[in-house]
């Protein structure tokens, strides 16, 4: 193993590679907050890339409702409790200020094991701890779809009156949004024996060589996202490719430029932002709409990071879960990322805008000032509401969307609105 | 033109050195892998005979009875990860060639027969058996791995799949999904004729799939129950373009029994040969598919094991 740098533990890990960041990574940012679970993302991908024999239960894009929705079942149970080893491995974080660095731990320092480290402390033989999920895992990919956890679920007890009151809903469920995380320290390629598996340099993407793989299922075993999958039909195994034929550009619609992936511009909430992020995490480039909502503005959190993969799909946390289960999915960022989100700055606003305006990936973005137009007060603080602009551009710096704060409305014809 | 050539070369010299980086990092994690004992490069004493038998492979049964068997003693694979086996004791090799082709038989007991990949859950119960590519001489002093070759030591590998052999006699040659799955085109519908409809949905695209695109001999029919490789150590296994090694297996009673032959000389220059009167070497391996074995996790022999091809005896 050598030792290399994972920010969002704040430290360094064990791996089994050098650290060789991508020059830049393909990432997102998903806004749970909006997600309306319509599978829309899910159908485009499984029309796209899994719509063939041997593949009826692959989903390399997912929908699950938390906290007892997954897919393969009770996958994150299951990481976790294997991750907990009995109460060995706390995953404890540090917060404390001297535990953490603007730059290389903004979260803090996470004092346990992660997935590589406890197989070593455990002296497996394997590089991360996992499991194979079994046919029966993988067979239902929306089980549980709306249900919610509840304090009072038990019917002798009267129902939380305050269930639906912020800031925590005492009922409460989300969605959460999975494809693979492309992640800077893979696990599936880290466990492959065959080095079948590989991150390109130009954008990160984590592929699985198809003539290389011999259908070990080493890779399904330890992602601890559980998103490699094996395919009986061809008895070798397959993952998410991030559509790379569209970030690469190759689809005739953008004109050679850089093209989000098929979930993400198929997403109907608005839910999704797709782009690249710079590779260099030190020296994030505050106008990457990217490197702004993960880096600066840290709204955007990683999933499970405590898994030690560095994934790169970025969840802004929903207001209204419970914040012990938001941690523990998300980190000790979370505070600080709801903070942002409930009561949203100026450029924050502006920036949501972004969100599926366009299919085209943008790589900058510029806020053009406008009037106020609101002002409230959320949870104590004042929010004011200001009708900028914003615009994205391409890498090639075309300008590709212009939009404003507040959405244009439109007043029908009266005679319109006859009713019948 | 200079220009052009002179832009090719900065991006050649920017594109190595990240190439660089990975194969440094490919090599530390081949540090990692446990230094193998002196031992290892010690080929045991008692060689395996192969001998001249004018016999052929309808009659290989009364041929292998001829023939003393070597028992080699296996154990688990703990050098290289993932670590595993150790499930399977023992194995018995038997030999013989006829001038033309050379047979080897190899028994060892396995109380599940697994015959099928298909499933997350499923793995294959395989055998191999690997030969330096080259002539060579083993010793402490001029080592030779005996688990997966080494750089610049190249092994030739003939790996027995017990999948592929069912597939030998599948219609088409290959297992499906709905050999696993009977059900699977009705599965969760309700309409009256779901097994016409689905099927045809089905069989009215064509299958995409990387395996199938890349030709990779796992995911398609291929005529074979033994797959002809090469390797240069841990994790470099890779199939031959030319496949000449055939082979044919049987479970009964707990007890696998396969016989795997080869012409003695091929001309494929990746192909270890074997040439009467010869001594090479050769080791073993042995998965166990209800344990999960598949790759590193194996039940093997550490030590090569003397190989020696008896001359033709023409007679008068
Ligand atoms: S999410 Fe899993 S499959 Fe995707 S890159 Fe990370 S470890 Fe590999
Ligand atoms: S398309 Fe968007 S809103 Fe619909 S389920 Fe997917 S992420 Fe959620």
């Amino acid at each position: 193993m050598t030792l290399v740098h994972n920010w969002h533990l704040g430290r360094t890990m064990e791996y089994p590679y050098f650290e060789s960041r991508p020059k830049q990574q393909f990432a997102a940012v998903f806004n749970i907050n909006r997600c309306i679970a319509c599978q829309t993302c899910t159908m485009a991908h499984k029309s796209t890339w899994t719509y063939s024999k041997g593949q009826e239960y692959m989903w390399w894009n997912n929908v699950e409702t938390k906290p007892y929705g997954g897919y393969p079942q009770f996958w994150d149970h299951k990481i976790l409790q294997l991750l907990w080893d009995n109460g060995n491995n706390p995953m404890e974080w540090y917060t404390s200020a001297e535990d953490m660095d603007e730059k290389k731990a903004p979260y803090g320092l996470y004092n346990g094991d992660t997935i590589f480290e406890l197989a070593k402390t455990k002296g497996l033989n394997q590089m991360a701890v996992g499991y194979i999920p079994d046919d029966k895992e993988w067979r239902f990919p929306n089980i549980y779809e709306d249900t919610a956890a509840s304090e009072k679920i038990n019917y002798e007890t009267e129902a939380a009156k305050e269930s639906s009151e912020l800031p925590e809903h005492k009922r409460w469920f989300f969605y959460l949004q999975r494809i693979c995380n492309h992640c800077t320290y893979p696990a599936c390629l880290a466990a492959c024996p065959r080095k079948a598996i590989y991150k390109r340099k130009e954008d990160g993407i984590v592929l699985i060589d198809q003539k290389r793989c011999r259908g070990y299922r080493k890779c399904v075993e330890q992602c601890p996202y559980k998103k490699p999958m094996y395919r009986g039909e061809t008895r070798i195994s397959e993952k998410c490719i991030a559509c790379y034929p569209r970030i690469e550009g190759k689809d005739p619609i953008t004109k050679g430029r850089r093209m989000e992936a098929r979930c993400m511009a198929a997403c109907v909430g608005k839910i999704r932002l797709n782009g690249l992020l710079t590779g260099d995490y030190k020296n994030p480039d505050p106008k990457n709409p990217m490197d702004w909502l993960i880096h600066i503005h840290k709204v955007a959190l990683p999933l499970y990071p405590q898994f030690g993969t560095e994934p790169n799909v970025y969840y802004i946390p929903p207001r209204w879960a419970p914040r012990g289960y938001l941690r523990q999915m998300f980190g000790p960022g979370v505070d600080e990322a709801l903070d942002k989100y409930a009561a949203p700055s100026r450029e924050l606003m502006a920036v949501l805008q972004l969100f599926r305006t366009t299919q085209t990936m943008l790589s900058r973005f510029e806020i053009e000032d406008g009037e106020k137009i609101y002002e409230s007060e959320v949870m104590g603080k004042k929010v004011e509401v200001y009708n900028d602009t914003v615009i994205g551009y391409a890498s090639d710096g075309t300008e590709m969307v212009r939009i404003k704060v507040e959405e244009p409305t439109w007043e029908s014809d009266e005679k319109r609105m006859i009713t019948y | 033109m200079l220009k052009k050539l002179l832009w090719k070369s900065v991006i050649i010299v920017s594109v190595s050195v990240p190439l660089l980086l990975n194969y440094s990092g490919i090599i530390l994690s081949q540090g990692l892998e446990k230094e193998a004992s002196v031992e290892e490069n010690i080929p045991t004493k008692e060689p395996l005979v192969v001998k001249y038998i004018d016999s052929d492979l309808n009659s290989a049964d009364k041929a292998f009875e001829q023939v003393d068997p070597l028992k080699i003693e296996l154990q688990m694979q703990d050098l290289a990860f993932p670590n595993g086996g150790g499930s399977v004791k023992e194995l018995e090799v038997r030999g013989f060639h006829n001038g033309e082709t050379i047979f080897f038989n190899l028994r060892w007991n396995d109380v599940t027969k697994d015959e099928r990949a298909i499933t997350h859950e499923q793995f294959r119960d395989a055998v191999g058996m690997m030969f330096p590519l080259e002539i060579v001489t083993i010793s402490p002093e001029t080592p030779f791995s005996p688990r997966m070759g080494d750089r610049g030591k190249p092994v030739n590998i003939w790996h027995w799949k017990a999948d592929w052999e069912k597939e030998l006699h599948v219609a088409g040659g290959f297992e499906h999904m709905e050999d696993e799955y009977p059900d699977m085109w009705h599965d969760f519908d309700f309409d009256p004729h779901p097994d016409y409809f689905n099927k045809r949905v089905h069989e009215s695209i064509p299958l995409m799939a990387g395996g199938i695109a890349t030709g990779t001999l796992l995911s398609k029919a291929r005529g074979r129950s033994v797959e002809d490789l090469n390797a240069i150590g841990f994790g470099t296994l890779t199939s031959q373009a030319h496949q000449d090694v055939k082979g044919k297996g049987a479970w009964k009673n707990g007890k696998w029994d396969v016989v795997v032959y080869r012409p003695l000389i091929t001309p494929d220059e990746n192909d270890a040969q074997f040439v009467p009167g010869m001594e090479t070497f050769f080791n073993v391996a042995v998965w166990n598919g209800v344990e999960g074995d598949r790759n590193g996790q194996k039940n093997i022999s550490i030590r090569w094991r003397p190989l020696k091809i008896e001359i033709v005896k023409y007679k008068e």
